[in-house]
């Protein structure tokens, strides 16, 4: 019979061969991640001479709340819209490029950058700072990821930290923190993965510089915030112990030890929420009371050097305040941060409060003192 | 490399024709065929759309789950047997507008971004379906078709939803027509199990996000004479806004019921 000939079974076996090894290039509808793993190295296509430092080098972070800059967006100014367009999302990218070239850092911590995300058009940011500014490489790692959320309309997304560098950044690592324990598991697959990227640049006639960039979570109601400090901290306490000299920065979503208000739920209440008032269910908005999270952050003030120091930022804390949710109101709270085991140039730390259209977070920029190679961790 | 790769499956599908009948096949599986439902029957899916058939020449089809959400209304027409090819023709409309505003909406089931409101959207699809049987038990359809939409208003052209299986049926409710293409070929391997096998090529009439290509593989499972299970897999590749084309993979799964 025709339909038993061998050699009409083959094709069918062919299918079914192919399907086999399509299926290794499918993508899971969200992506998970292991504890490491390597970060994406985007590159300048046409590069550009590095910078010669002679005895410090600028560092800046900056949460860039992917290039919308103040517009109202569903997940955290009580906005409406999810989605922007190319010409809604372009200014605040030209305008972040300009920032940038302004306090022109030799290294940028990056949080909150989209590469060709549903709600910011497919534009990849990241290429496109890339491209327009000074830098030639950066390290890219995703901590939202997914083909498609089916919530609010976002759609695909690819939201996650980098580290810009003029040199060249090497052994770059995506290090994944602790999954929010307050979350549904479901909701857990398709929510954001808080991470932290590394990777090292070597700067000729100095010793190699490790880096470290995090964005901890925002929202989390638990002591998840608690865990990704401990985490950030153990990776700190790595490099320091064998003998490296390290920069590490990023939006802690934390408020410093001693702030002066920790609850914030009436500054980011939205129309129609109520909180602190008997029978509400929950108390406090999710991500706006820093009470029970006071000391979080003492331990990394502890052990080392933080670009503002604690003394100065309790001496007058609206100076060093980076954050707010509000579109129209000024900065209300302090969140980002930079750290080292070595030394920050005396009176170089500037907090950039006057860049306030540009995000939701004013970048804070500091100069480190560069350590020549020889020199050794006293 | 992977218009080959298209191209050879196509091949596959259409090859080794041959002539014969198969009864308990056409009667448990005549869904994407030339073939109608007999008069006075009728089937149904979760996801197959119910068909019904009037007369030996005309079936009607919608899809009675998604109904309120997307009314749509079709017939199959049977234009008889030339050179051993059964052939009949599908014309449909549907408005997609109450399904489109539905899932524009804020939390879990917004696969559309809430600022977007669609305003009436009509599809119109017609197409030609002919059927063979290639071997006693072996049925090979091909299909070709086209779909067009006219608009109340043109949606933006980011309220799409960018994943594959919706995006390239969708992506002439938002421009250009879409140009179907199909071939299929089913069989049955034991008295309750049948499987098919079939690619579908969707080309849009535009500049970009403009060719999608699915495989789809099924088996059935005919648990007694009115009720079957199906399930499977569709590979799906696809220019989606987004512009790095990929392979994707998806389960199916179907309860399908209807006249003894």
């Amino acid at each position: 019979m025709r339909n038993n000939h061998p050699k009409k079974r083959s094709p069918f076996l062919l299918v079914i061969a192919g399907t086999l090894i399509l299926l290794n290039a499918c993508e899971p509808l969200a992506t998970s991640f292991n504890d490491v793993e390597d970060a994406i190295i985007y590159t300048k296509s046409v590069k550009v001479a590095p910078p010669l430092p002679d005895s410090t080098l600028k560092v800046m972070t900056w949460n860039i709340r992917f290039g919308i800059g103040r517009q109202p967006w569903f997940g955290d100014a009580c906005g409406n819209n999810t989605v922007f367009k190319k010409e809604e999302v372009m200014p605040g990218l030209e305008a972040i490029v300009a920032r940038i070239k302004e306090v022109n850092p030799d290294i940028l911590f990056l949080q909150e950058c989209d590469v060709k995300s549903n709600r910011t058009a497919y534009i990849d940011e990241l290429q496109y700072i890339l491209d327009n500014t000074y830098f030639n490489y950066a390290a890219y790692v995703s901590e939202w990821k997914s083909e498609f959320i089916p919530s609010d309309g976002l759609g695909r997304m690819d939201m996650g930290l980098a580290i810009l560098s003029p040199w060249p950044i090497t052994d770059a690592k995506r290090i994944n923190l602790a999954s929010r324990g307050d979350q549904a598991g479901i909701v857990n697959y398709f929510y954001l993965h808080s991470c932290i990227v590394t990777g090292n640049v070597q700067i000729p006639g100095f010793k190699e510089i490790p880096l470290l960039n995090i964005h901890a979570s925002a929202f989390a109601t638990d002591d998840t915030k608690h865990k990704h400090f401990e985490e950030f901290k153990a990776e700190m306490d790595k490099l320091n112990a064998a003998g490296k000299y390290f920069i590490a920065g990023g939006d802690l979503n934390e408020l410093p030890p001693g702030s002066d208000s920790t609850d914030y739920c009436y500054e980011d209440m939205c129309p129609g929420e109520s909180f602190h008032q008997p029978g509400d269910n929950p108390q406090h908005k999710a991500g706006s009371d820093y009470t029970p999270e006071a000391t979080w952050l003492q331990p990394l003030y502890d052990t080392y050097s933080c670009a503002v120091p604690l003394s100065v930022y309790q001496a007058n804390q609206p100076a060093y305040f980076t954050h707010t949710t509000r579109p129209e109101h000024t900065w209300d709270r302090t969140l980002d941060y930079l750290f080292t085991n070595y030394r920050w140039r005396a009176g170089s730390t500037v907090t950039h409060q006057d860049f306030f259209s540009e995000s939701d977070h004013a970048p804070v920029s500091a100069e480190f003192v560069l350590r020549t190679k020889g020199m050794e961790i006293k | 490399m992977i218009k080959n790769i298209l191209a050879s499956l196509i091949i596959l599908f259409c090859a080794n024709a041959i002539h014969a009948q198969d009864e308990p096949l056409l009667k448990k599986w005549s869904y994407n065929t030339a073939y109608l439902m007999p008069a006075g029957k009728w089937e149904s899916g979760l996801f197959q759309p119910f068909r019904y058939g009037i007369n030996p020449k005309l079936e009607v089809f919608t899809n009675v789950l998604m109904l309120p959400f997307i009314p749509e209304a079709g017939v199959k027409m049977a234009w008889g047997t030339k050179s051993n090819f059964v052939i009949a023709s599908e014309h449909s409309l549907c408005t997609p507008t109450p399904f489109l505003n539905f899932i524009s909406r804020k939390g879990i089931g917004g696969l559309i971004s809430p600022e977007y409101n669609f305003s009436f959207i009509l599809s119109v699809y017609n197409g030609l379906i002919v059927s063979r049987q290639i071997a006693p038990k072996v049925l090979a359809s091909a299909k070709a078709g086209f779909a067009f939409a006219f608009r109340g208003e043109k949606p933006d052209p980011q309220s799409t939803i960018d994943f594959p299986l919706f995006y390239p049926r969708m992506a002439h409710y938002y421009k250009g027509t879409s140009i179907r293409l199909g071939t299929a070929v089913k069989g049955r391997i034991g008295n309750k199990w049948f499987c098919e096998e079939g690619v579908k090529v969707f080309i849009i009439t535009r500049k970009e996000n403009n060719f999608f290509f699915e495989n789809a593989g099924t088996l059935m499972w005919a648990l007694g004479k009115s009720l079957r299970i199906r399930g499977g897999y569709i590979l799906a590749y696809g220019k989606y806004p987004y512009v790095t084309p990929k392979w994707q993979m998806w389960p199916t799964l179907d309860l399908v019921f209807g006249s003894k």
